[in-house]
């Protein structure tokens, strides 16, 4: 008998208003004592659904409509309340996806191990269980606003540990964390999980992350799984063309040659009723039975998948279907659209940005790297003309000093430098359609009327590659999937005809198989529109694709720069040499 | 510390805005004091005789010379507690008509709302306990349809069926009958008696705030990941409802319920000229109909004050309650 076993378990969402979501259809999967297992999806997969429903958590209105879930013998998704509770932290616990407000906001850390101990009937000695997370113990007399993210997340993680159960449900347990920190508490969760054994099932959309965690990773496609096989021989052969897809998302950026795929279109809407394979729209390979038979989870390679073609070849290869090659010819010497001369900022007395200097240059993209905190954000805003450096100077084409813009003229100058940013739902306005989003800046800088705009709008849309564009036009954010509102906001961006695009992180929330697709149509239209870039992000393989030159921030100051691939091979600096092992690299896991 | 220290220093400085309006704003108003009292002895027909205005206006001590002596004769009054005599209530001075007025609303106002926020929280918890159970129903849907009606609506209907048709309780008044105010048993029970009609009407409404609020409040904190997480770690039901649910989702309210205690002495007009009741609110709706100068700036004051001080109560519990504010505060 395993640990847990998870037999054809459904959950359904049934809002008030609305129609009933299936989002978890028919599971099943068993995790041995001590076994560490991935689960591995995009948004919306239902991946936290389950998780839930495991953790008996579900609430209104999601309810568990069919199936079942034993842990240890108890049969969770039928026994009361009461039944549930012994087991509950003692044997099962957990770490949310946000654990960012998973502390009570109002006790001290300390209340709130003890809690968790006296529910129990237990001692325990949280100082030791910090120690574990490697926190100091007067954390135990602060408050959860008093700590950082990263710490609030060892936190989470010593009190999933505090009663040492024998299972442990980890639900993106280091999303929103800066990479460096997130790297570092998953190496310490690793270590940890073989020193005292529990199982772990982890939940995460970041396939890299999974595959060099876990033993064994199971794929979830619109709440169903679709490929369940032990990391290794997934790390080689991939059964599903989905994953095959995500597989391809990933690649080594130290690489002379580099490529990444991607995986068009967005899972379909589970609401209503489907037949067929759920994957067949975006699937490279689908033949026609595809979009009518539905397939089973069957043996497959080192484990189960679930495909009519691997069901009857054995073996698909949906690799390299549609991908994005970053070709990057030695950038000609144009001459610079804005000139960053060592630029400083101090906030409080305190710097910020020190004595950095920059080109942007048309048709060309300069990445900032760096950590939270680095000051990437506030050169950002020195080059929109939002701050004003303190000492030093950014000047745009034609001499223009951006510190000493002022009124209308800083105003004419902020046309020209648009913003791209990382979330995608927080950057539209949910009551407005992407044409009335697109029409204001072309109506206000440009001057066109209420019609030209409109079909100004259309043409932007198609740009940015949502075809046809009257599909898009009227539609509310809501009704977009996140890779479609990033091209929103990227469209939005371009409408009054910049020279500069800043973009801050701007695939960070999207889903891994959408963000080479984003990428791409960054590049191209850098290239085409003869755009200056300036790329912020903290991730190198997507700064390798994109970028020309590469600037790597450190405490306001640059700490290594030059052409991205020659950065990335010679990494000097120890926090460029951090971020490169922070990268999830599945292939050189032993 | 900082952050009670820089609350205690805005309160100082806003009560000083505070005296100083209070100072100006009748000032500026149009209209004579001394004629408005005439015309009201002679009738509006008849025509204004000077002398007799000058000589009211001698005998009420009007306030004359420029406005900044005006001005420092105020602060010094205002200091003294002297806030002068009441054209109303003639001869009496304003601060001993406060003093009568004072207990009558602190205590049925005082007390009604002291019991409709502990009431209320602890229906609207209760509720967010039991949601979407027929308890949460009943409670939500009876506080929704309790809070559209009218109070005056309300207030009228209770004096109809309870003091005209039933004749159980007096139709208004503070005391009455037989008794007269003092420290004696007739006159307790003969106020108690008076009260009750006004307390019930302010029992009625007063909760409805305090539990729509407390239970979305609460909803919310037990859908919040912590309260999630708190399940998860195996809590008892009830402790995951209280220390995480409930003593987070109380903090607006009790912050809330100080800002109404100050409000007090504004909020009781209606109900006072309802119910005909000897307290501050009816004296205020006196004293502006009769341009009582004095006894209006210094009700007006009173209510500021009360105000003020209730606010900065709210934030320094709000302060004791919730580290996050001490500590955005002292940066
Ligand atoms: N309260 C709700 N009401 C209706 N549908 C919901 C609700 N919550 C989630 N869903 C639906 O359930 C499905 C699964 O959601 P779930 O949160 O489990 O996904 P996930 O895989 O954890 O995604 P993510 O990676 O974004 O965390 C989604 O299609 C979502 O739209
Ligand atoms: S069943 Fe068809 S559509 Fe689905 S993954 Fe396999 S080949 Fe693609
Ligand atoms: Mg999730």
């Amino acid at each position: 008998m395993a640990l847990l076993e998870v037999d054809d378990l459904s959950v359904t969402y049934s809002p008030r208003d609305g129609t009933p979501v299936r989002a978890v259809d028919g599971v099943s999967f068993e995790i041995a004592d001590g076994e560490f297992v991935g689960l591995l999806g995009e948004s919306g997969s239902g991946k936290s659904t389950l998780g839930n429903a495991i953790l008996r958590l579900l609430d209104k209105p999601a309810a568990v409509s069919g199936g079942s879930v034993r842990f240890d013998g108890v049969a969770v998704t039928s026994a009361s309340e009461e039944e549930i509770r012994p087991l509950r932290w003692a044997k099962i616990s957990t770490v949310f996806q946000s654990s960012m407000n998973s502390l009570n906001p109002v006790i001290t850390i300390g209340a709130q191990f003890a809690d968790t101990f006296a529910a129990h009937g237990r001692e325990g000695d949280p100082a030791t269980l910090l120690d574990l997370v490697s926190l100091d113990a007067d954390v135990l007399r602060r408050y959860p606003h008093e700590l950082s993210g990263g710490m609030k997340q060892r936190v989470a993680l010593a009190l999933a540990l505090a009663l040492e159960p024998k299972f442990v449900l980890l639900d993106e347990p280091t999303t929103g964390l800066d990479v460096v920190v997130q790297h570092n508490i998953l190496q310490r969760l690793r270590e940890l999980q073989s020193q005292l054994g529990f199982a772990v099932l982890f939940i995460s959309h970041d396939l890299g992350t999974v595959m060099e965690m876990a033993d064994r990773v199971m794929v979830m496609y619109a709440g169903e799984l679709v490929e369940d096989q032990p990391a290794r021989a997934m790390m080689s052969a991939q059964l599903h063309p989905y994953t095959q897809g995500l597989l391809g998302s990933y690649a080594d950026p130290r690489a002379t040659e580099i490529s990444v795929d991607y995986i068009p279109g967005r899972p379909p809407d589970l609401s209503r009723p489907q037949v067929g394979c759920r994957f067949a729209a975006r699937c490279p390979v689908a033949i026609d039975d595809c979009s009518t038979q539905h397939p089973q989870l069957l043996p497959a390679g080192a484990g189960t998948a679930r495909c009519l073609l691997v069901e009857r070849a054995g073996l698909v290869d949906a690799r390299r279907a549609r991908s994005f090659v970053a070709v990057r010819a030695e950038a000609p010497a144009v001459d610079p659209v804005l000139t960053v001369t060592d630029a400083a900022k101090e906030y409080r007395g305190k710097r910020a940005v020190d004595g950095v200097s920059f080109e942007l240059r048309p048709g060309q993209v300069t990445a900032l790297v760096g950590q939270s905190g680095s000051g990437k954000t506030t050169i950002a805003r020195l080059v929109t003309g939002v701050e004003r450096p303190t000492s030093g100077s950014v000047t745009f084409t034609g001499g223009v000093d951006v510190g000493s813009l002022r009124g209308r003229k800083l105003r004419a100058y902020r046309r020209h430098t648009q913003l791209v940013f990382q979330d995608p739902f927080a950057a539209l306005n949910p009551t407005r359609t992407p044409a009335y989003a697109l029409s204001r800046p072309l109506q206000n800088h440009l001057g066109l009327s209420k019609a030209q705009a409109r079909t100004r709008a259309g043409e932007l849309l198609e740009t940015v590659g949502l075809h046809p564009a009257s599909q898009y036009l009227d539609k509310l954010p809501h009704q977009l999937s996140g890779g479609q509102r990033q091209r929103v906001v990227i469209a939005r961006a371009l409408a009054p005809e910049p020279r500069i695009l800043v973009a801050d992180e701007p695939i960070s929330m999207l889903d891994v198989s959408i963000r080479a697709e984003i990428l791409e149509l960054l590049d191209n239209l850098v290239r085409t529109r003869q755009l200056g870039m300036l790329y912020i992000t903290h991730d190198l393989l997507s700064a390798r694709l994109l970028a020309d030159e590469v600037l790597v921030l450190n405490e306001g100051q640059v700490v290594e720069r030059g052409r991205t691939l020659q950065v990335i091979q010679n990494a000097q600096a120890t926090y460029t040499q951090e971020l490169l092992d922070a990268i999830p690299n599945p292939v050189t896991r032993s | 510390m900082r952050y009670f220290l820089r609350r205690a220093g805005f309160f100082l400085a806003t009560l000083w805005a505070a005296i100083t309006l209070n100072f100006l704003i009748p000032r500026l108003q149009p209209g004579d004091p001394a004629e408005a009292i005439v015309s009201r002895l002679g009738g509006q027909s008849q025509a204004i005789d000077p002398a007799q205005v000058e000589s009211i206006r001698k005998m009420l001590g009007t306030p004359d010379g420029n406005l900044l002596t005006q001005y420092g004769d105020y602060l010094a009054a205002v200091a003294r507690g002297d806030f002068g005599i009441s054209y109303t209530y003639f001869p009496y001075s304003v601060t001993h008509m406060i003093g009568q007025g004072l207990p009558w609303t602190l205590i049925l106002v005082g007390v009604t709302q002291v019991v409709s926020f502990v009431a209320g929280t602890l229906l609207g918890a209760w509720a967010a306990y039991r949601r979407n159970s027929r308890v949460d129903s009943v409670i939500t849907l009876g506080s929704t349809f309790v809070g559209t009606l009218p109070f005056f609506w309300l207030a009228l209907v209770l004096i109809y069926v309870f003091a005209i048709t039933l004749n159980w309780f007096p139709t208004g008044g503070g005391y009455g009958g037989g008794s007269d105010p003092g420290w004696n048993w007739l006159f307790f029970s003969d106020a108690f008696q008076h009260s009750i009609l006004p307390a019930v009407s302010l029992l009625i409404v007063g909760p409805i705030g305090w539990i729509i609020g407390m239970r979305n409040n609460m909803v919310q904190t037990l859908g919040e990941d912590y309260a999630r997480l708190a399940r998860a770690k195996g809590l008892p039901r009830r402790r995951v409802a209280l220390t995480y649910g409930a003593r987070i989702a109380v903090l607006p309210n009790v912050t809330g319920f100080a800002i109404a205690l100050g409000g007090i002495l504004g909020g009781t007009v209606l109900v006072e000229s309802i119910f005909n009741y000897p307290g501050l609110g009816r004296m205020m709706l006196e004293a502006v109909s009769n341009r009582d100068y004095p006894l209006m700036q210094a009700l007006f004051l009173f209510i500021t004050v009360g105000v003020l001080i209730a606010n900065l109560l709210a934030d320094l519990l709000y302060g004791v309650l919730d580290p996050r504010v001490r500590r955005e505060e002292a940066g």
